[in-house]
């Protein structure tokens, strides 16, 4: 038995099955992350939808009513991964993006006991959070302006909101392969907590 | 010195021809990205179907094509693109300068 999802993909109402699901998502964001900062990133997406919906309803017939995995890994055979697209002018765009980009700090969302301040600070420096909680936590006690600087860090350090911003936060580059890694790291997280969930119960 | 290697040139050259029949495609009547995809396919000059959207779009966005959404038969409504006038232009020149590079290289090339 399995369990599975109602999408809507191009203006189409699938059934799907969750592996199938997920493999699908994370590949639509490689791909817009691959697109990312295109202008015509939604044009994009959106004919590639468009198309996907219709491969989709053609695997689908009375007889089978559910996409499943198998489905969706042909599909992705047919549309070709982001970095087969040989788009030339969106690689040499981020060619040079990649030079650019460097480590930054963020908060992290992911990684946090009050704001993500010692979270984003530890990604940044690659300290284990906890030593860096520690000692804002001594700071505190012992000399009191912990407290103060914490919130001065809480307030002047962005968020990482994006997947892109959180990558930047590790100080890995901000490419196609390293975003789908990341998406694919959240997808299990997500899943394992789900797991956890169930078994608390 | 941009790399030099067979398929980074290869690639070039199949995306100059990819756009230039789009363009042609579209001349003999308008079509919806399925049909496109198809007749590249037949002629192999695509091999994964990602690399026409991004090229639709920018073409789109240049004022070469247009599109409007249709209803079909069976499924949703299509999109259907179309030259603009300004894609005529652009392909009659494309046209023009193809076969002044075929000949050039076939000039050369036969020697």
């Amino acid at each position: 038995m399995k369990k599975t999802l109602t999408i809507n993909l191009g203006g189409q109402v699938f059934n799907i099955d969750e592996d199938a699901y997920i493999r699908l998502n994370e590949y639509l964001e490689k791909i817009k992350g691959y697109f990312s900062g295109e202008k015509e990133i939604d044009d994009i997406m959106n004919d590639i939808e468009l198309r996907i919906a219709e491969l989709l309803s053609d695997r689908i017939n009375p007889g089978k009513q559910v996409i499943i995995i198998r489905d969706i890994e042909e599909i992705i055979k047919i549309m070709g991964e982001p970095h087969d697209f040989g788009d030339f002018e969106n690689e040499e765009k981020k060619k040079t993006y990649y030079r650019s980009s460097t480590r930054r700090i963020y908060r992290d969302p992911d990684n946090r006991v009050l704001g993500g301040v010692c979270g984003g600070l530890g990604a940044y420096m690659g300290v284990d959070p906890i030593i860096l909680r520690i000692i804002f936590i001594i700071a505190f006690f012992g000399f009191g302006i912990g407290l103060l600087i914490y919130l001065i860090l809480w307030i002047i350090i962005p968020e990482a909101k994006t997947t892109a911003q959180k990558i930047e936060m590790r100080g890995e580059p901000v490419n196609v392969s390293n975003i789908g890694n990341f998406v694919k790291e959240e997808f299990d997280n997500i899943k394992s907590s789900f797991k956890g969930k169930k078994k608390n119960k | 010195m941009p790399d030099m290697n067979i398929e980074n040139v290869k690639a070039q050259m199949r995306k100059g021809v990819l756009e230039f029949c789009i363009l042609s495609i579209l001349s003999r009547g308008d079509a919806y990205a399925s049909d496109i995809i198809k007749k590249l396919k037949e002629s192999r000059l695509i091999v994964v179907e990602g690399t026409l959207y991004p090229l639709l779009s920018r073409q789109k966005n240049a004022g070469l094509l247009s599109y409007r959404w249709e209803e079909s038969p069976q499924g949703p409504p299509r999109k259907y693109y179309a030259l603009t006038d300004k894609g005529n232009e652009f392909l009659k020149e494309l046209n023009a300068s193809w076969t002044d590079l075929v000949d050039a290289v076939k000039s050369i090339y036969n020697k």
